[in-house]
């Protein structure tokens, strides 16, 4: 009766969030409330996937539910991207009968890192993909190693991990398990031998912590890498980007399935591959899978094209608080040979609480910038003058930067005859009051 | 004159290494030259031949590695701290110093003994904080960030007085450590370069002649709107 009663609740107060335009961690937190182990109560599908990780959870589980969709599967998924345990509440009452069964073939889950313990407590995936362990909101989340204790604690036996073969610390999850699928990438022509990051979280080996040496990175520290004590290395993987070619934003897996991409970053490969290496598992034909996400542009907002005047650009969402993030936007933006104008903004750190912290700042490599393919560097917001001063230990010249502490008269700047492309490189906690004064797409 | 960054690639976990871009720019600025040594693991370092020293933040396991190499520098670093020289260690590298440090398992190791302080880890809830510490030697307060996990008993002197924040445990109003030119304080990431004044004051304490800071204007302006802000927030009560 409880569990029908808290069912019924969820389901309600889910309709009339939605007719309201509410969050959608509201309904599962009154239905914790109502019956705390409601999630062991309901009966779940043959496949439960959670993905979790630093970057790319949002990203990885849409091209996850978009493949699976298109192939004839049910898929049950937190669309909204509410990934603690009230929104996975949420989604899994939402998707059951009043009989507490789950309608879908396949249960996704994108779960917060930190507390993927207690969600996973009541539901355990049958597999568990983990993307990457960064330096990411570090005001909230500590460190890499505080996040990585806390995810090994919601890590079951029985479940299947899917990791990221070329992320030092996340490999070390699979120390004294058997029954891991590796995912990576071979060594690529958009390799370095060295490292190009400010900071270097590859230094020393996450299980014995002597100093570790790569053969090739990807980007930052991910890559190929060696401890040179304790014989902990990169594994081998299943499932490869054997090959990538930024310019012409094509990407290989496995060596025979060519994937067209819409957008062109390390990132994206990766998602891309994650993606696949689940889809594969679930069962699905690896040229079919490819097919799939060949050109797909993601439906989560997080890359926006826009016209300003008669001038065009586009939003790259990059993490405020995470370096690789920033990096990664960076790395896009440098690469644009037709030359771009960049504009970043910091005006808001967090969206959902406060701090004043700008430490990150220095984590990000903003030196990639100083390169011939970025003209103007426009850089905006309250926390201008922090920006001012990280440029300031960059090698980039002065007269090649503008600064506002108004978000509108930067964008009204750069609202000129310039011909350059713009890219804006900011967060989700800023990226509204950008795209107010433009035109989406 | 010199600069030493002891332990750069593994203690270095908010963007603390900017505290030594700030120092070296400062003392150039002032008309010195300057040279910076990097010594990490596996490395020896004679101390004395340093005007001014930093190690920063890293996590607990960093941390455990740092301080048994860091065993090897004990009399001298002894010395240093007696004989006035500018240290400063940022985040959780302090902890270094005490009689002992306690890990969340309840393992404990021995601390280098120059301080008589007793550190206690937890990996329940990371304790993190914006905040404004004040001082007596200082003409303005100081802001900044700490992330820790740990509560630090028996400093018997502190560096700052906590007017918003975390102190050195859960309800102190105190924060840090100080002997002498030595100071340990739990602010992370780059403190030298949001607070301009500390670092002005540093490096007179590094033994700079003239201290210029004209050239900080940004810095200065940056550390106002974070005052600003921060102030606000502990006005409103939040």
């Amino acid at each position: 009766m409880k569990k029908l009663f808290t069912i019924l609740i969820c389901k309600l107060l889910r309709f009339v969030g939605g007719l309201v335009g509410k969050g959608s961690s509201l309904p599962g937190q009154v239905a914790l409330k109502l019956c705390p182990d409601i999630l062991s109560r309901v009966s779940l599908p043959e496949y439960i996937i959670a993905v979790t990780g630093s970057n790319g959870k949002t990203s990885t589980v849409e091209m996850i539910a978009h493949i699976l969709t298109k192939n004839g599967k049910t898929v049950a998924w937190n669309k909204e991207g509410s990934n603690q345990i009230e929104g996975v509440t949420t989604l899994v009452l939402g998707s059951c009968t009043l009989g507490g069964k789950v309608k879908s073939d396949i249960l996704l889950i994108e779960s917060d890192e930190r507390f993927a313990r207690y969600t996973f407590k009541y539901i355990q995936p049958t597999h568990y993909v983990i993307t990457n362990l960064y330096r990411d909101q570090l005001t909230r989340n500590g460190h890499p190693e505080w996040v990585y204790d806390a995810l090994l604690d919601s890590i079951t036996s029985g479940t299947q991990l899917i990791l990221n073969a070329d992320d030092p610390l996340v490999s070390s999850f699979a120390q004294g398990r058997e029954n891991v699928v590796w995912f990576g990438a071979d060594k690529l022509s958009s390799d370095t031998e060295t490292l190009e990051s400010v900071y270097n979280d590859g230094a020393y080996c996450p299980v014995c912590k002597a100093p570790m040496t790569y053969t090739t990175h990807h980007y930052n520290h991910i890559g190929h890498y060696a401890c040179t004590k304790c014989g902990y290395r990169r594994h081998d993987t299943q499932y490869t980007i054997t090959a990538v070619d930024l310019d012409k934003g094509v990407m290989t897996i496995d060596g025979k399935h060519n994937i067209t991409l819409a957008l062109k970053s390390l990132y994206n490969i990766y998602n891309i591959l994650s993606a696949y290496t689940v889809a594969s598992i679930v069962g699905i034909d690896g040229a079919k899978i490819a097919a799939d996400m060949n050109h797909y542009v993601l439906k989560n907002g997080r890359v926006i094209t826009f016209e300003l005047g008669s001038r065009k650009g586009t939003l790259l969402t990059s993490k405020h608080e995470n370096s690789i993030s920033y990096d990664q936007s960076i790395r896009v933006a440098s690469a644009y040979k037709e030359g771009c104008d960049v504009m970043i903004i910091v005006d808001a750190v967090s969206r959902k609480y406060f701090t004043s912290d700008v430490s990150w700042l220095y984590d990000i490599d903003f030196d990639m910038l100083g390169c011939d393919n970025v003209h103007q560097i426009v850089l905006a917001g309250k926390y201008v003058n922090d920006l001012a001063v990280r440029f300031s230990y960059t090698d980039i010249p002065n007269d090649k930067i503008k600064l506002f502490e108004d978000i509108n008269e930067a964008v009204d700047y750069l609202n000129s005859d310039r011909r350059e492309y713009i890219y804006v490189i900011t967060c989700f906690s800023d990226k509204g009051k950008f795209l107010v004064k433009v035109k989406g797409e | 004159m010199k600069i030493l960054h002891l332990y750069h690639d593994l203690m270095n976990l908010y963007g603390d290494y900017a505290n030594v871009s700030a120092m070296r720019r400062i003392l150039e600025k002032s008309g010195e030259s300057v040279t910076v040594d990097k010594v990490s693991l596996g490395g020896k370092a004679v101390l004395s031949d340093y005007d001014f020293i930093f190690v920063g933040s890293g996590t607990e396991r960093n941390l455990r590695v740092a301080l048994e190499d860091f065993r090897q520098y004990k009399a001298e670093l002894s010395a240093c701290a007696d004989s006035g020289k500018a240290l400063l260690f940022t985040g959780n590298s302090f902890e270094m110093l005490g009689k002992t440090l306690t890990d969340c398992h309840g393992n404990t190791v021995e601390g280098l003994g120059l301080f008589d302080f007793t550190v206690t880890e937890q990996n329940k809830t990371r304790d993190t904080a914006d905040v404004i510490f004040n001082c007596d030697f200082l003409t303005q307060p100081l802001v900044g960030f700490v992330n820790k996990c740990s509560e630090i008993k028996g400093v018997s002197e502190p560096l700052f007085g906590v007017k918003m924040g975390l102190g050195n445990f859960k309800g102190d109003l105190h924060e840090g450590i100080r002997k002498n030119n030595l100071f340990g304080t739990h602010l992370t990431g780059p403190a030298l370069i949001k607070n301009p004044h500390f670092l002005a004051y540093l490096a007179e304490k590094a033994g700079c002649k003239a201290v210029n800071t004209d050239y900080l204007t940004y810095e200065k302006a940056g550390f106002e709107v974070t005052l600003t802000e921060l102030t606000k927030r502990m006005e409103s009560g939040e």
